[in-house]
């Protein structure tokens, strides 16, 4: 196709205006270069319209998935105004800026490349040390609390949104959007979700899926053709990584997702489950110093606030006595 | 006096001798006398604002770049809503096929925001790698394009030609 003189036009000037901004942004930039700017500007009004062009598209980019997953909110201005050039110490500075607004409970985040050059939009990484969990509000308006002590990698493409479980424990709210399912791999089997909130575990090997809105489909990840079971409201399904099994029962939602309000309940689960429970949640770990102590029944509703008050309550509610050691802490049968 | 308030007092020293340069170019920018006012004054308080030791290596530059930046404000401004009601569509909107039920007033902006940044988004994929990388640590991780440059080991015109190239990509792909 050919091109008018008016495309040509349009491509030159956006190709000015693009020159301009550059430039203006740039440190190298003088007082001069803003006075030729302004005659620039002056001199034709299309000038001024391709140079208000790139100034919204500039703003919008913020808005971006790419901007969200490398600072979790839109950028502030502020900071560009800031006229130290203290080089390397500025960068720095800028950086733990960034970090600070980054998350809720700001949990690691391992960026795995931007993945601009890939077909897919980005990869990437997050991880929470114990004792912290993270709110991860992704661009597509899913939400993910990741508990303590887990890691998960999400990958937008084009027609599909996956994330990668690897040892972790979150609770998912998906936006719905029926032409980009959302694709958990967890384990060997694959979760396919439409629009829904869950929580999804997967500990030492062992899967839980909880439904609290919505279907949830599981499948086999080397059968993704075969029939898929059908989680719904109120249900859990169980799991062991590498049996065939699995198993679909009435669940009480609320004591699956009750760590996100800060809590931890358990309805006859042996002591050692409440121990693990604790290490991901408080930075010292927790452990049973025998197989008597662990398999201890225990029901309760533990409140989280901190490692010395729950100690102190799980042994008043336990037969267990608390013994600290330097690195991590021991219950004992009493 | 110390140090602060010698770049301080020098860069409101500037400001006041060349207030009308700086008036008449935003009344361009904002087509505008009063508006450039306005944003003229609001450099001023930004500057008596400065917490910092000053080092900058051309303040008249400086000074245009800190009003420019200020309209960039109020664009964010303006953008937020439409940006917002974006993402709350995401969350809230039913699609039946390919439309898209709202009952939002505002739902038509809301929808076009939200194409556009996927335009973009995508157009930025489109970026030669050494772009992408460029355009990336200028514009999301906030380095300067000297910074950029040290960390690149390109020059600061390198850096300046890859982010016109961006810029240029960015806005071709737009309607």
């Amino acid at each position: 196709m050919r091109k008018t003189d008016e495309d040509f036009d349009d491509g030159h000037v956006a190709e000015e205006a693009a020159h301009w901004f550059a430039r203006l942004q740039g440190e190298a930039a003088t007082g001069d270069d803003w006075l030729a700017f302004e005659r620039w500007l002056q001199s034709s009004p299309s000038h001024a319209q391709a140079y208000e062009r790139l100034e919204t598209l500039w703003v919008d980019l913020e808005y971006s998935p790419v901007a969200k997953e490398l600072g979790g909110r839109p950028l502030l201005a502020a900071r560009r105004q800031r006229p130290v050039r203290a080089a390397s110490h500025d960068v720095v500075r800028r950086r733990a800026l960034w970090g600070a607004g980054a998350a809720v409970a700001a949990g690691l985040v391992v960026a795995v490349g931007l993945g601009l050059q890939s077909p897919s939009v980005a990869a990437q990484t997050y991880v929470t040390p114990a004792g912290q969990i993270r709110d991860i509000a992704l661009a597509d308006g899913t939400h993910i609390r990741l508990n303590a002590a887990s890691k998960i990698t999400v990958r937008f493409e084009r027609d599909a949104r996956r994330v990668e479980m690897a040892d972790a424990e979150a609770v998912f709210d998906v936006a719905h959007d029926a032409k980009r399912p959302f694709l958990i791999e967890v384990g060997d089997r694959q979760v396919r979700v439409v629009g829904t909130e869950f929580n999804l575990r997967n500990r030492e090997g062992l899967v839980d899926l909880t439904v609290r809105r919505g279907v949830v489909e599981v499948r086999p990840a080397d059968a993704l053709e075969s029939q898929p079971t059908r989680v719904t409201v109120g249900q859990e399904l169980t799991h062991t990584v590498g049996q065939a099994a699995q198993v679909l029962k009435v669940s009480d939602p609320d004591a699956t997702f009750a760590w996100t309000n800060g809590q931890l309940i358990y309805h006859d689960q042996p002591l050692s489950d409440v121990a693990a429970d604790l290490s991901r949640r408080f930075a010292t770990p927790v452990r049973t110093a025998d197989a008597r102590t662990g398999a201890l029944r225990f029901s309760g509703v533990l409140v989280t606030d901190n490692e010395a008050d729950v100690l102190r309550r799980l042994s008043a509610y336990a037969p267990v006595r608390v013994e600290r050691t330097s690195g991590e802490i021991i219950l004992h049968h009493r | 006096m110390d140090l602060q308030d010698d770049g301080r007092s020098a860069l409101i020293g500037l400001y006041l001798e060349r207030r009308t340069d700086l008036v008449r170019f935003f009344t361009v920018r904002l087509r505008s006398a009063a508006a450039a006012e306005d944003l003229v004054q609001d450099i001023y308080v930004r500057l008596s604002g400065i917490d910092q030791p000053v080092e900058i290596q051309n303040p008249m530059a400086y000074l245009y770049r800190l009003g420019s930046n200020l309209m960039l404000d109020r664009l964010r401004g303006e953008r937020r809503t439409a940006h917002r009601d974006g993402a709350w569509l995401d969350s809230q909107t039913t699609r039946v096929g390919i439309h898209e039920i709202s009952s939002e007033p505002d739902a038509e902006a809301a929808v076009a925001a939200r194409q556009r940044l996927a335009l973009l988004t995508s157009a930025l994929t489109e970026l030669s790698p050494q772009t992408q990388r460029v355009f990336r640590m200028h514009k999301f991780e906030g380095l300067s394009h000297p910074q950029v440059a040290a960390q690149l080991g390109i020059s600061r015109s390198a850096v300046e030609k890859h982010m016109m190239a961006a810029l240029k990509h960015l806005s071709a792909r737009l309607p």
